[in-house]
C-alpha cells in the first residue's frame, strides 16, 4: 500500500505556481528522493504535506487518509513529521529536553519521554551532549538533533529537508548512515537533498520538481539519463 | 530545566528542600514576633507581588507570550469578589471562585482572539484587552460605580461552625492569606516545569513552527498556559481587592499594574520558578523605600548636605515625589547590566566563582 499518495496538488501564492500539479505516490518502507533546482517548490510540497499550508488544489493522502486542512501537530500525531531546511532548536532547552518535548508526543509521562529521548539521542551519536544547551551546538550537531528529535515522535514517515546542508563530507557521510539505519527499521523516508551523489545513492526512486511541476519520477538510475532533467540542471545548450 | 541525576545533585536538592522549609517555616513564625503593621504591610506587598509574577510568568516566561495586559485578570477578580461582597453579601472566600469563573470566560475570549497574534502584535492586542476592561470598568456607573470605585465596607467574619477563625480586623490573617497564595502560585509553578506542560510551553515559546511540527497543539496549550496564569492573577486580585478595602478602575485595571507584573518577572528572571519572588523582594521594598523619604535622611545622614539649607530644603520637598523616575532609571540598569534578571546575574555569579576555585 502506497504510504503517501499526493494527487495534482497545487500551491499558489498569489499568481506564482509554487507548486502545480504534482502527483507521485510513495510505497511504504522506501525512501524517495526530491530534487530540483533552487525554487523548483520542493520546501513548499514539503509545507502542503505537513499541514503548514493548504493546498490550493489536489489532495494528499497519509495511510489512506486524506490530510487536507489537517494542522502540522495533528499530521505528527498520525505519524508524519519534517525537519527544516533552516534547523529549528529550542534553543535554551538542553539537547535531551528538546528531543523530550518530540517524545512527549507518543506519552504524558517524563520517565518514559526521557528514555526515548536518551535512545534517539544515542542513535545519533549526541549522547555525550545531552546536557547541554541545544542553542549552543555547532551546525552538524544541530542537524543530529533535528533528526532524534523528530525520530522521537516515533514517526511512520519522515520528510528531511535538506538535512546534509551545510556538512562537511565526514558529517554528510554520518548522516547518510543514518538515514539508511532509520530505513532499516522500516521508516519510511522523503529526503531533498541538493548533493546528486548523495541523493543517488540513498533514494530507492526519486522525483524531479522544475519551476513547481513535476518534470520525472523513475529510479535513480533512470532520472540522471533523463534528458529533460539534464537540461533543467545544466541548461539546454548543454550537450 | 534540571536533566542531570547524579547523586551530588540529588544531595544538593536535599539541601535545598531544607533551606526552603525553613524559609517557609520562619515565614509563618513571622506575626508571632513581629507586631509592626508597616512591616507586616510589606511582607504582604511582597506576597502579592510574588503571586502576580508567578502567575505572569506561567504565561510570559514559559510560554513565551508576552502579556502587557494581566490587569485584566487582576482587575476583573477584585471587581468580581469586591461587588458580589458589597452588593450580595456574599463573602469573598466564596466570591473568589465566581470571581477565577468571570477571569477564566473572559481570558479565553481573549485567549481565542488574541493567540492569532505573534510577538510585538500579541503584545499590543493584550495592552488594548485590558484597556477596554478598564475604559467599560469606568464607564459602566450602574454597574460598577464607574470611576469612584467601590469601597467594600465590611468584611464578614470567617467562622467555621461556630467557631470563629479570624476577623480581619489585623494585618495577620492577611499575611498568612498572602503567604500561602504566594506558596500556592510557587508550587504550581514548580509542577507545571516538572510536567507534559512545561515542556510544552517552553517549546512554544523557543519555537513555535517546529513546536506545531513536534505534535503540538499550539492554540489549546497557549489557552492552558493563559487559564493557569489567568487564574492565578485573578486570585491575586480578588486578596488584593479584600485586603485593601477598595477597587477603582486606575488602580486594579491600569496599564502601569500591567506592566509592574511583567517588570517583577524581567527584574527577577524571566522563565525560572524562582526569579518573581527576586523580582519582588527586590521591587517592593525598593519602591516603598523611594515613596517615604528614605534618599533625602540618608543624604542628611552623609553629612554632604546640611538638611536645613536651601538645598537640603529642595530635597526633603521633591525627592519622594521623584520615585518614579529613580525606581524607573534603577529598572533600566538592571535590564541593561542583568539581561536575565537579577536570578540569573546571581547564578552566573556563582557559576564563576565555583569555576574559579575549580
Amino acid at each position: 500500500m502506497a504510504i503517501l499518495e499526493i494527487q495534482h496538488v497545487s500551491k499558489f501564492f498569489g499568481g506564482l505556481a509554487a507548486n502545480s500539479d504534482v502527483s507521485f505516490s510513495m510505497e511504504e518502507g522506501m525512501i524517495m528522493g526530491l530534487i530540483g533546482p533552487n525554487g523548483a517548490g520542493k520546501t513548499t510540497l514539503f509545507n502542503c504535506i505537513t499541514g503548514y499550508y493548504p493546498p490550493s488544489k489536489g489532495d494528499v493522502f497519509f495511510k489512506g487518509r486524506r490530510m487536507n486542512g489537517l494542522q502540522p501537530d495533528k499530521v505528527c500525531k498520525l505519524g508524519m513529521v519534517r525537519t527544516w531546511q533552516k534547523v529549528r532548536p529550542l534553543g535554551k532547552l538542553s539537547v535531551v529536553d528538546n528531543v523530550m518535548v518530540g517524545a512527549l508526543c507518543r506519552t504524558n509521562s517524563l520517565r518514559v519521554a526521557r528514555e526515548i529521548a536518551m535512545e534517539q539521542i544515542e542513535v545519533v551519536h549526541l549522547s555525550h551532549k545531552a546536557d547541554f544547551l541545544a542553542g549552543g551546538l555547532p551546525i552538524g550537531e544541530r542537524k543530529k538533533l533535528e533528526v532524534a528529535r523528530v525520530l522521537a515522535t516515533k514517526p511512520d514517515l519522515l520528510l528531511l529537508d535538506e538535512v546534509m546542508g551545510g556538512l562537511n563530507p565526514s558529517e554528510s557521510e554520518e548522516i547518510i548512515r543514518l538515514i539508511l539505519d532509520i530505513k532499516a527499521r522500516g521508516v519510511s523516508q522523503m529526503v531533498i537533498e541538493h548533493d546528486m551523489k548523495t541523493i543517488m545513492r540513498i533514494s530507492d526512486r526519486i522525483v524531479v520538481l522544475n519551476s513547481g511541476e513535476k518534470l520525472t519520477e523513475g529510479s535513480p538510475d533512470e532520472v540522471v539519463q533523463n534528458q529533460a532533467v539534464i537540461d533543467a540542471y545544466l541548461g539546454e545548450s548543454h550537450a | 530545566m534540571a536533566t542531570t541525576t547524579t547523586t551530588s545533585s540529588s544531595k544538593a536538592a536535599l539541601v535545598k528542600l531544607a533551606i526552603a522549609l525553613l524559609i517557609v517555616g520562619s515565614l509563618f513564625a513571622v506575626p508571632r514576633y513581629v507586631s509592626s503593621p508597616y512591616a507586616l504591610h510589606i511582607m504582604i506587598l511582597i506576597f502579592l507581588s510574588t503571586i502576580m509574577g508567578e502567575s505572569w510568568n506561567i504565561l510570559g516566561g514559559y510560554t513565551g507570550q508576552y502579556s502587557v495586559g494581566h490587569a485584566a485578570y487582576f482587575g476583573v477578580g477584585a471587581y468580581t469578589t469586591v461587588m458580589l461582597m458589597q452588593f450580595r453579601q456574599v463573602p469573598p472566600w466564596i466570591g473568589v471562585w465566581a470571581g477565577i469563573a468571570a477571569v477564566l470566560v473572559v481570558a479565553l475570549i481573549i485567549g481565542s482572539i488574541c493567540f492569532r497574534l505573534r510577538g510585538p502584535y500579541f503584545v499590543l492586542a493584550s495592552i488594548a484587552v485590558a484597556e477596554i476592561m478598564r475604559l467599560s470598568a469606568t464607564n459602566l456607573n450602574s454597574i460598577t460605580k464607574g470611576a469612584e470605585g467601590i469601597l467594600a465596607t465590611e468584611i464578614p467574619v470567617f467562622k467555621i461552625g461556630e467557631h470563629v477563625v479570624t476577623d480581619f480586623l489585623t494585618k495577620v490573617p492577611f499575611y498568612y492569606i498572602g503567604l500561602s497564595l504566594a506558596l500556592i502560585t510557587i508550587a504550581v509553578t514548580w509542577g507545571v516545569q516538572h510536567s507534559k506542560l512545561g515542556y510544552y510551553f517552553q517549546a512554544i515559546r523557543e519555537d513555535q513552527d517546529a513546536a506545531h511540527s513536534l505534535g503540538i497543539n499550539i492554540p489549546l496549550y497557549k489557552n492552558i498556559g493563559l487559564a493557569i496564569s489567568a487564574t492565578l492573577t485573578a486570585l491575586a486580585g480578588s486578596f488584593y481587592a479584600i485586603y485593601v478595602g477598595f477597587v477603582d478602575p486606575t488602580t486594579v485595571l491600569s496599564l502601569d499594574l500591567s506592566v509592574q507584573i511583567v517588570l517583577v518577572c524581567i527584574i527577577g528572571g524571566i522563565g525560572t520558578i524562582y526569579g518573581p519572588v527576586v523580582g519582588a523582594i527586590a521591587l517592593v521594598p525598593l519602591s516603598e523605600a523611594l515613596r517615604s523619604n528614605v534618599i533625602a535622611e540618608g543624604i542628611f545622614k552623609t553629612g554632604f548636605v546640611d538638611p536645613a539649607s536651601a538645598t537640603g530644603t529642595f530635597l526633603k520637598e521633591n525627592l519622594a515625589h521623584a520615585h518614579v523616575l529613580i525606581y524607573g532609571i534603577l529598572v533600566v540598569i538592571v535590564i541593561l547590566f542583568m539581561p536575565e534578571g537579577v536570578l540569573g546575574f546571581i547564578r552566573k555569579l556563582g557559576s564563576r566563582m565555583k569555576k574559579g576555585k575549580a
